[in-house]
């Protein structure tokens, strides 16, 4: 046997080089590999047109298209009959059997096939026991829902609203623009089930009591004020009644149904955005995080919006991520100096002056606020000049944020989030402020008053973004068209998206005191939409820059959360201390919060429930809840860490496997050819591995290789084996097609050992 | 969307409506789109086959720089003409209810240039070249150097090429997956 320098040099550098290294027998190789032939979960299998299917080039030679479509369908239906959840012949497991055939990466004609071919298994496999009463009533429960759903999902999608204009401006502006759009029908069908649910309750039941003689009377100024005849109105607090509502013998009870109605509404809203916000967290920011971070394949792969219609929009998307390329390549290719530290504390504490300064600017706008308020004057439109200067004051500070943050060292997208918080903070500031202004002060029906500067804000801010800023940005379209050099206009959606978390924790705070306020915010958003579409359609144009949609939306529902969140804190600490005792509906109790505990289950007569209650609003178990939510958060963060340093150690496992299979794979591809000389290279010592390869592996033959794999050093039979059965679905395939294969001596059992192969390496993946 | 309704039968519907993640709506109002690409022959023949060149006038396609490869992974004669049942399943892959995991193996098809089954090198090229349009082409070097990025972060066994496993990882990881890869009805 001659010396053959049989070892390939591995490269020198760590990457490999890129070319696949296609010999025949390479590939026929790996196309029996076991990762390859078990299909996955979403029950992989190629379509027909791959030339390097060799599972089916045998059958494609001896029958046509249409049995070689039924081949593939068996294939499928025994894979799925593996699972036997599927296979019953329950309501439930067709439910599964119809996701699964849903999920099938097939046509439709196959996917029929499939179903066939299916369900006459599943019912040959049927035992036809009986079913009892309970499991009937049970199905019939579950397939009743379903049907239900199915036809919610189907009346939703004929009604749903602004369908087609909503897919016009995503096709022309991108999803980031559209999931803007979104939120505005969101939030205003939110607002719309609400105005329904206080109207039905509160409203109607009033206006029944009311005695129908006031005469309508009222003046402009009364209108924008919300002072004068609107003050004892439906609008506000004060002018529901305390009592029972009495109509064609139906006696009806105020404070109850107010009260209820209120705190049902909000928790109901609270609960409902808690749970999209996690959901939407949990999607965007968990489960894409944790391990390497990647840039280039999500640019590569996600950047392209596939809704998008308008060339327009196609050649700036085009040009954008052409750009973007450009940029991230040359950052990679400047010779990143690591910055000293000193420049980087520099940095830090600019963010943290820039923070203060804005934290300074909140408080000196608040403490203006609260003298403003407190100052007494006689001008009759005072406090209309003081819900003006607020809502001018909201309009501009996130401009002036805008510049503060650009002078800080931020990302792009961290900036964004960051001037949000900020405007946020000052927006809720002020309500808060305005809420604490209005319990302390010692008017009579405080309430009213509360409710009247909640109904001037929203007017005033209606007046500002449904005519004040759209006329702004079709003056700055224009000036665009005389002098195209100048900045194009686009769509900011960072700024709108604030004007509707503005809205809507306004409407928070004035809900328990103004009811008919949602239904004014209903309106606004409605007309919002239009007015905004329009903007978007003739002033604006597509953005240059790709927009991080997910991470924002969670952002925006994070922040209309919190505000709801405040918004029950605020109240609620009200609730507990005082009520108004002069006007509106509660003027019998002593607290709010008497409604429930005195009215609805009258502790004063139970005094072990009345004790229990108390017990759990004393400052000790209160802090036992808080520490107990304060290990949980830390043992999370704890089995995070731990997960993610397995993954390092996963990946690189992965590695070395590859490595492990290339060389074998070149193993088998150079003994396919011929070349099965495995001869050490003179240099090496008898200790050497080729040596103990020679030893113990390969008999020493001159004809007739057998490669007998449980000689190898590294021994099979000393592992723990998996427990899990060996199954070979296509083991009749696999010896078709050895008779085939000329190159290979037929004592040469490498289908044995491919086995033992997949087998060992089926050991390495579970140690 | 009513005039739809006389074409199929409840059968036809509800087999469409437990084959796809539409509802009955949906799909005859994905019929209606069809038919606006060729109206005589889809009036004839309501699962008629048209062939490529009507189905990429179809506003969304149009302006998609893959549109020839989405056409082609979802024909079933894998030369581009689709019937309607090709275009439903399309239509079904892109909506909102498909899950990420069918998207993300439809997403590698049509990426797979050479459909051996894994994302080369010349597959990314491909992609790479497509995604900046027609007019700007970055240079050889720049394009090698963004693929060996791409490699860099996404190959994990090393082998120079995404197989589908690794491509899947690449899509759990990005949250804007599921907005861009999404065709409205």
């Amino acid at each position: 046997m001659d010396d053959e320098i049989e070892v390939d040099p591995r490269p020198l550098s760590s990457r490999r080089s890129f070319t696949l290294r296609n010999s025949a027998a390479r590939q026929v190789a790996v196309n029996f590999m076991p990762s390859r032939q078990i299909p996955y979960n979403t029950l992989r299998l190629r379509r027909n047109n791959t030339e390097n299917n060799a599972l089916l080039t045998d059958v494609a030679e001896a029958a046509d298209e249409a049995d070689n479509a039924d081949v593939q369908a068996n294939i499928i239906v025994r894979e799925m009959e593996q699972h036997h959840q599927l296979m019953e012949d329950t309501p439930d497991a067709e439910e599964l059997r119809r996701e699964a055939l849903r999920e099938l990466p097939q046509g439709l004609t196959m996917k029929r096939n499939v179903r066939a071919k299916l369900s006459a298994s599943v019912s040959l496999r049927s035992k036809r026991k009986p079913i009892s009463l309970w499991k009937r009533f049970k199905y019939r429960m579950s397939f009743g829902w379903k049907r239900t759903k199915d036809r919610m999902r189907d009346l939703v999608f004929s009604i749903e609203l602004w369908y087609e204009a909503i897919r016009n401006i995503e096709g022309h502006f991108g999803s980031a623009v559209g999931s803007y759009f979104y939120l505005v029908r969101w939030l205003f069908t939110m607002n719309l089930l609400l105005s329904g649910m206080v109207i039905l309750f509160v409203v109607v039941p009033q206006v029944l009591h009311d005695k129908p003689d006031r005469t309508v009377n009222f003046g402009f100024w009364d209108f924008i004020s919300g002072q004068g005849w609107l003050e004892d109105s439906l609008l506000f607090y004060a002018h529901y009644h305390d009592g029972a509502v009495v109509t064609a013998g139906l006696s009806y009870y105020m404070p109850f149904a107010y009260f209820f109605t209120m705190v049902c509404l909000y928790l109901t809203c609270f609960a409902v955005l808690c749970y999209r916000t996690a959901y939407s967290y949990r999607r965007n920011f968990i489960e894409t995080g944790g391990g390497v971070t990647l840039i280039f394949a999500n640019k590569v792969f996600c950047g392209w919006d596939f809704g998008i219609v308008s060339h327009k929009a196609a050649e700036l998307t085009s040009t954008s991520i052409y750009n973007e390329f450009k940029e991230l390549l040359s950052e990679q290719n400047r010779n990143k100096v690591s910055m000293p530290v000193c420049v980087r504390i520099c940095q830090y504490m600019t963010n943290v002056v820039a923070t203060g300064l804005v934290l300074a600017l909140v408080v000196a706008v608040n403490w203006g606020l609260w003298h403003m308020l407190e100052a007494e004057t006689e001008w009759a439109v005072w406090e209309l000049a003081v819900s003006a200067l607020l809502t001018l004051v909201v309009t501009l500070c996130p401009l002036v944020f805008y510049g503060v943050v650009k002078l800080e060292y931020y990302t792009r997208r961290t900036a964004v989030y960051v001037t949000l918080a900020r405007t946020w903070l000052l927006d809720m500031g002020a309500l808060m402020l305005l809420l604490v202004y209005w319990s302390r002060s010692n008017t009579d029906c405080w309430e009213t008053r509360f409710g009247q500067e909640a109904y001037r804000l929203v007017l005033l801010d209606a007046v500002v973004s449904l005519l004040v800023l759209p006329a702004i940005e079709f003056i700055r379209a224009l000036i665009y068209k005389l002098n195209p050099d100048s900045s194009a206009p686009e769509f900011n959606i960072a700024y709108n998206s604030l004007t509707l978390i503005y809205n809507q924790g306004v409407l928070w705070f004035g809900l328990l005191f103004s009811p008919l306020l949602v239904v004014a915010v209903t309106i606004k958003f409605f007309i919002l939409f239009y007015v905004k579409r329009e903007c978007a359609l003739r002033a604006c144009q597509p953005a240059r820059k790709v927009w991080r949609a997910a991470q924002t939306q969670t952002v925006l529902y994070v922040l209309v959360t919190l505000s709801l969140f405040a918004t029950l804190f605020g109240l609620g600490s009200l609730f507990f201390r005082s009520s108004s005792k002069v006007c509106g509906p509660f003027r019998g109790y002593e607290t709010v919060y008497s409604v429930l505990s005195e009215g609805a289950l009258r502790l004063s007569e139970h005094p072990a429930a009345a004790t229990i209650l108390a017990f759990f609003g004393r400052p000790g178990p209160l802090a036992f809840i808080l520490l107990f939510l304060c290990v949980s958060v830390y043992y999370m963060r704890a089995r995070a860490l731990a997960h993610s340093s397995m993954v390092v150690i996963l990946r690189h496992m992965l590695v070395l496997q590859a490595k492990d299979k290339d060389f074998l794979l070149n193993a088998i591809a150079k003994v396919s050819n011929g070349e099965w000389s495995y001869s050490p290279k003179a240099a090496e010592g008898p200790d050497s591995h080729t040596w103990k390869y020679i030893r113990d592996v390969r008999k020493p033959s001159n004809s007739g290789f057998h490669f007998d794999a449980s000689r190898l050093s590294h021994s099979f039979g000393d592992r723990p084996r998996s427990r899990v059965k060996e199954y070979r679905p296509y083991s009749h395939l696999t010896e078709r097609s050895k008779s085939n294969d000329g190159d290979t001596d037929s004592s040469f059992s490498w289908q044995g050992s491919s086995s033992r192969l997949a087998q060992a390496e089926d050991d390495k993946r579970w140690p | 969307m009513g005039q739809g309704k006389s074409q199929f039968t409840e059968e036809e519907l509800q087999d469409y409506e437990d084959l796809t993640y539409f509802t009955k709506k949906e799909v005859l109002y994905a019929h209606q789109k069809f038919k606006a690409l060729a109206p005589e022959k889809v009036g004839h023949n309501k699962n008629a086959k048209l062939p490529m060149a009507k189905v990429l006038t179809y506003p969304e396609l149009k302006v998609n720089p893959f549109k020839d490869r989405i056409c082609k992974v979802f024909s079933s004669s894998n030369d581009g003409d689709c019937t309607f049942e090709d275009f439903l399943d399309m239509m079904s892959v892109f909506s909102e209810m498909a899950p990420k995991a069918v998207k993300a193996e439809h997403a590698f098809r049509i990426f797979d240039f050479d459909g051996d089954d894994m994302i080369g090198v010349s597959d990314l090229r491909e992609v790479i070249q497509r995604l900046c349009g027609p007019e700007l082409k970055l240079t050889d070097s720049e394009i090698q150097q963004l693929v060996q990025n791409v490699l860099e972060e996404a190959d994990l066994d090393d082998d120079g090429a995404l197989s589908f496993a690794e491509f899947e990882h690449i899509i759990d990881k990005s949250s804007d997956f599921c907005h861009a890869f999404r065709i409205r009805l």
